[in-house]
């Protein structure tokens, strides 16, 4: 193949080599050929030990007892081991693979070993800890121990590409008085050093390919995500559901080193509407994909706090403004579609609004309310809006608490709250009930499902066309340097102020469908911390996890923070702590969060311009010039 | 580089030789110390003015009175005639267009995006119209990007347009400031150092740039600290010295001032004047003319 | 009971207890203009510090003599975590934008009452916290009780000591320094990064006097008493003009006054009758927070400060 003189390429760099500005060494020092031996060597062996027993009792969560097929996290450590050894054959060369590394970096094999040696190790001690005792593990259990051991050595001795060297009177002030002493600063150099360092690889342009391939690949990723996120959901252990988020995470992560993600992202980049058409389409399958209440709710509540965390980015993320009682606006919409609901216990029983009309009563209401609090603070330092919004969120509780009647005047039935609101009827189609779709039955949850799916729909319609606008980039620039966009015409207050009432109105739409879904508003979700989900802390953390300014950002962030601790129960107690830590080592670390903004979508850009050596993604499409590492 | 300025027709360019700016007394205290004494300064259209003292003079303070950050603790500043309002996104509105000493880009927005950001008075569309994305903001949106790309042409970053802003180079970064600053078709434009940290050759072409801006009928009002910047580009200085205008005239004139002269070296300031009204003594003096030109570097 | 003195008196033991916790907000704020959310939690922290001590003791120990230990033991508590957050968590975070800090801030609040919440024994509820003995004393109509007046010595000391350490001493002076201008400060030789831990190391050392009074006129702690402490003191803060620590004390002083009076007097008032009383506390301290932003935002004793563009 033409692919021939890259391979040669490597295999002259082989052991360390510093081109440009990529800097390759292995960890372990070992010749390449033996390197990728070992690898594949401990791929092999890591599958073959799935298909044994690795412990006597079935005791342990998913039955691992059973020779000849895998169960349990044994698939989890057969997933991971297959696709190491698949991308690593790509990656050292087999024709009809190659694709699966475009970067053709090391990295993505490095960091697959170790999601596979991650959930294999897991598996193995978790099995010795709950049962007690090596004792316990079968023979199959210590191969698979040494098999993902074997295959994350190999991959430690293949020619990484690392952060470049540091030079050698770099200084490191972060270290304080330890920079005297020369075995820290030594130490600190390496760990420094030995940061794996891909992102800045080429790949081919993946626009290159045939248009329908293009849009295949996207239906086939979409496919694939939604099979992976309801296998994920349907694990019934937390045990296997910790092996599954060690694959998938560090598994992506992988994926991502080697380039994959990159091209899928030029891909729904150039496809723009035909990738979110299938997004939605996606969205759409899921209730039917699962029939299954449990998880209907469980994704009407993702899209939930997804969209009210969403309606925050554009106050947070677009225009930087810290808004820490941002549920307070959630919890006005959601008093106020309880309010017209026609409930029993709301002070107006009789009337009952159609679902637009609650809709916009529960918008205009949130709106007028982010006026009320936005006025006398936007024009001052952003710090004050923080603690106002703060004091707010607290105000909001107080206030609808002693609105009992005893404590204050009777309007929101204080700490009982209006309970008993009426399921939606939307056009005749009572959302309450279970509606037959084909040969799909689709109960309440689901119906409020795709209702919220609609309002979602709506809410990042929002975002993206008044971020790509006038307005929207008024924001970003006061984010960026408020007194630069005031001398460039920019009335500062005002547009923060339509940031903040905008945020606001769609907390406030959010909350009307929050209000039927739960059936009952009550003042205590409505705070800054708490247990339960739809808390002002929880929102934050779900912006600035997912990325700071971004679609989908908020959205996935606040997938994995409301899902994670629903499967993981015992970590319930342990919550807010973790988000806690979270924010501060997100800041430190990674403040641009999962899904970084802008940067990413440059790189295309940079790309399009010195790239004379650009390969199509599949072998046989277009005759191919090589690509130059 | 010096393509066309794509100027849309400004009205008061018909009046050329009029008053742009015109700053009366302007005093401005924070507590006890007085930044800014007093000082008077016209602008009139297709000038190209140059603001010259030493570090801590009150240069950037008096630009940021002009420009409305700081509200004057006394004096007023006009434009074309009307008072302007102490408010930076009013002046700006007014047609007084800035850029900072240090650079103050939207680092994490694009080329083309900052400048469109510049357009932001000169275009309508609000929240509603950028939601409903009717023909009308189709339209607007593409006039601004070809207004910006033209601008872009004009500083010679057309190529960048899609880079992000903190990815430029320093040189092109102050161009870009410029950019974005016309991008609010200003009648003046007030450039605090552009050339500072600049090697020769960028301040030659920051001259030129500066000349083909004056070329398409926008006045400059311009801080610099390279002193042969400021007399090779302006055809009238102002000389701030610890918050007063100590001189203002031709380059000639103020180059061989005395008290100019002094003031840059450091040497103590008696003379200074109560009012500044009877400044403009010029006395040459070749010997302190060498030891000035000496200091400025 | 409800007479205008003792409400007077109220406000006053209240106020002094703000203006404490409002101290580590403006002095922090004053020099890195950074809004340490987390200061309530270091409030809370030194409240269990000294508890801690407390119930380490001998319980034949005179609560007198155990007082100052408790006073010790909470103040290295909470001057530890104040110095901690400041070197690990903001300073790395100095030159990031302005919401990096921030948020940062927020992460630490939640960590340090999820932690106290999680592992101080049996905190999940109220812990009793030890009492004065003696009182109430009636001072003219005025109940005084022994926690009070402990408080209001407590806030008088510290604000004399700290006056005259602002005033006197190199360090003091280094302070205001560098919060008229950190890099001219540092040009002139100042240590800032040491000008930095110092103010927040005094600012987690007036928490934890706050903290122990509070267990003290209280008689219980509870993990999230940080968030309201600490909404409050900022209110008070920034009443008094934030970044002036003699503000922090008279904005302290003001909101615990008027939120005493509301509680008292609201429901006198015709059409106000139902808003009166402690539910309404709060919501009165917010208004009056509004307020202030509204009419004089640089605070009671603030001036406006040029912004160093």
């Amino acid at each position: 193949m033409t692919d021939l003189p890259i391979a040669a390429a490597e295999e002259a760099v082989a052991a360390t080599a510093t081109h440009g500005n990529r800097r390759t060494a292995p960890f372990i020092p070992l010749p390449l050929t033996a390197a990728r031996a070992t690898t594949l060597a401990g791929a092999v062996i890591t599958i073959a030990s799935t298909f044994m027993s690795w412990t006597y009792t079935t005791d342990f969560p998913g039955d691992l007892t059973v020779s000849g097929y895998p169960g349990g996290l044994q698939i989890m450590t057969l997933i991971g081991a297959i696709l190491t050894g698949v991308v690593a054959l790509g990656t050292f060369g087999l024709t009809g693979l190659r694709w699966l590394t475009p970067s053709r970096t090391n990295n993505g094999v490095l960091l697959l070993a170790l999601a596979t040696l991650g959930t294999t190790w897991y598996t193995v001690i978790d099995i010795a800890a709950k049962l007690g005792g090596l004792a316990n593990l079968d023979p199959g259990g210590f191969v698979a121990f040494i098999g993902a051991l074997v295959l994350f050595a190999g991959a430690l001795a293949l020619p990484l590409d690392r952060h470049p060297e540091e030079p050698a009177d770099a200084e490191y002030y972060e270290l304080g008085r330890a920079e005297g002493i020369s075995a820290v600063v030594r130490g600190y150099a390496w760990l420094r050093e030995a940061r794996l360092h891909h992102s800045e690889l080429r790949v081919p342009d993946a626009r290159k390919l045939n248009r329908w391939l293009q849009r295949l690949v996207i239906v086939v990723v979409y496919a694939l995500g939604l099979k992976i996120l309801t296998f994920g959901l349907a694990t019934d252990y937390s045990d296997i559901f910790i092996g599954y988020l060690i694959v998938l995470a560090v598994g992506v992560w992988g994926l991502s080193a080697g380039g994959l993600l990159k091209q899928f992202q030029q891909l729904t980049q150039h496809n723009k509407k035909f990738s979110s058409t299938v997004g939605v389409l996606t969205a759409i399958a899921y209730p039917f994909a699962q029939n299954n209440e449990l998880w209907a709710n469980l994704g009407a509540s993702v899209l939930i706090v997804g969209t009210v965390a969403l309606g925050l980015n554009i106050v947070v993320g677009l225009t930087g403004l810290l808004d820490l009682g941002y549920v307070a606006f959630l919890g006005v919409g959601a008093y106020t579609a309880a309010l017209v609901s026609g409930s029993p216990f709301s002070i107006w029983s009789g009337t009952q609004f159609p679902f637009w009309a609650a809709a916009l009563a529960g918008m205009g209401a949130a709106c007028v309310f982010g006026v009320l609090i936005g006025a006398p603070t936007l024009r001052l330092r952003g710090d004050y809006l923080a603690i106002v919004t703060l004091g707010f969120g607290e105000i909001f509780r107080i206030i609808v608490r002693n609105l009992d009647g005893v404590s204050g005047p009777k309007v929101t039935n204080g700490p009982n709250g209006i309970a008993q609101i009426p399921d939606l009827s939307i056009f005749g189609y009572n959302l309450g009930d279970t509606h037959s779709v084909g040969s799909f039955t689709l109960g309440r949850f689901a119906n409020y499902y795709l209702l919220m799916l609609v309002i979602t729909i709506i809410v990042v319609l929002v975002f993206t066309r008044a971020a790509d606008s006038r307005i929207g980039r008024s924001w970003i620039a006061i984010r960026e340097d408020e007194t630069a966009a005031t001398a460039m015409g920019i009335n500062g207050f005002r547009v923060k102020l339509v940031a903040f009432a905008l945020g606001a109105s769609l907390a406030g739409l959010a909350g009307t469908v929050f209000a039927h879904v739960t059936n009952s508003v009550v003042p205590d979700p409505y705070v800054f911390s708490g247990s339960v989900p739809p808390n002002s802390a929880f929102l934050l953390a779900a912006v600035v996890l997912g990325g700071m300014g971004t679609v989908s950002g908020p959205i996935l962030g606040a997938a994995l923070l409301y899902v994670i601790p629903q499967k993981l129960s015992f970590l319930s107690q342990y919550e807010l702590f973790a988000f806690g830590i979270a924010l501060i080592l997100i800041m430190r670390f990674r403040p641009e969060g999962i899904i970084p903004n802008r940067r990413r979508q440059l790189e295309f850009h940079e790309d399009e311009t010195p790239a004379p050596g650009n390969r199509p993604m599949g072998d046989d499409t277009v005759p191919a010039t090589t690509a130059g590492a | 580089m010096t393509t066309t300025i794509p100027q849309q027709p400004t009205p008061a360019d018909a009046a050329a030789g009029g008053t742009l700016l015109q700053a009366r007394g302007v005093i401005m205290r924070f507590g006890g110390l007085t930044a800014v004494r007093n000082v008077d300064l016209t602008v009139n259209s297709g000038e190209i003015v140059g603001l010259i003292g030493p570090n801590g003079a009150g240069k950037t303070t008096f630009f940021n009175c002009l420009t409305g950050l700081y509200v004057p603790t006394e004096g007023t500043v006009s434009y074309r005639g009307t008072v302007l309002p102490p408010k930076p996104h009013l002046v700006t509105k007014a047609g007084i267009a800035r850029t900072f000493q240090n650079i103050r880009l939207f680092a994490n927005m694009t080329v083309l995006e900052n400048v469109l950001v510049g357009r932001h008075t000169r275009t309508r569309e609000g929240l509603f119209s950028a939601i409903v994305r009717g023909p009308g903001f189709h339209k607007a949106e593409r006039a601004s990007r070809e207004r910006a790309m033209e601008l872009l042409a004009f500083t010679g970053l057309a190529d960048k347009a899609e880079h992000l802003a903190r990815n430029l180079p320093y040189g092109e970064q102050r161009k870009l400031e410029i950019a974005r600053a016309l991008a609010s078709e200003p009648g003046l434009l007030l450039l605090d150092e552009p050339t500072a940290g600049m090697n020769p050759q960028e301040t030659r072409a920051t001259e030129e740039l500066v000349f083909a801006i004056r070329d398409q009928g926008i006045a400059v009002l311009v801080i610099e600290h390279d002193m042969r910047f400021i007399f090779n580009l302006c055809d009238r200085v102002a000389v701030l010295v610890q918050g007063e205008k100590l001189v203002e005239g031709t380059s000639e004139v103020v180059q061989n001032d005395e008290r100019v002269i002094a003031a840059y070296l450091g040497e103590p300031f008696e003379g200074a004047p109560a009012d500044e009204d009877g400044t403009p003594a010029a006395t040459a003096d070749d010997a302190s003319t060498t030891s000035e030109q000496e200091n400025d570097r | 009971m409800h007479t205008l003195p003792q409400q007077l008196a109220n406000g006053l033991f209240l106020g002094s207890m703000y203006g404490l916790i409002a101290i580590g907000y403006t002095m922090v704020y004053g020099i890195v203009q950074l809004i340490n959310f987390a200061h309530g939690e270091i409030f809370m922290t030194g409240a269990f510090g000294a508890l801690a001590v407390y119930t380490n003791l001998p319980s034949s120990m005179s609560i007198w003599a155990a007082l100052p230990l408790m006073l010790v033991g909470g103040a290295i508590v909470s001057v530890l975590i104040a110095v901690g957050a400041e070197r690990f968590a903001y300073r790395p975070l100095r030159n990031a934008p302005r919401l990096a800090p921030l948020i940062t801030a927020i992460g630490l609040s939640l960590a340090l009452q999820q932690a106290v919440f999680n592992w101080y024994p049996h905190a999940t509820a109220g812990k009793h916290f030890p009492q004065l003995p003696g009182g109430p004393f009636h001072i003219g109509s005025v109940d005084v009780q022994s926690g009070d007046l402990f408080l209001l010595g407590a806030a008088i000391v510290c604000m004399i000591a700290l006056g005259v350490f602002v005033r006197s001493s190199r360090t003091g002076r280094a302070m205001q320094a560098t919060a008229q201008d950190p890099d001219t400060a540092k040009l002139m030789g100042v240590d800032t990064n040491r000008i930095i831990i110092i103010a927040f190391a005094i600012g987690g050392l007036f928490a934890a006097v706050a903290g122990v009074a509070y267990g003290l006129k209280y008689g219980q702690v509870k993990y999230d008493i940080g968030f309201q402490a600490g909404l409050k003191a900022f209110t008070a803060a920034v009443l008094g003009g934030i970044g002036n620590i003699y503000g922090a004390m008279l904005g302290g002083l003001v909101l615990g006054i008027a939120e005493a009076c509301a509680t008292a007097y609201i429901a006198n008032v015709p059409g106000m009758e139902q808003f009166g009383g402690g539910a309404w506390a709060q919501v009165w301290a917010f208004v009056l927070l509004i307020v202030v932003l509204l009419v004089r935002p640089q605070g009671l004793l603030g001036e406006r400060v040029a912004d160093r563009a």
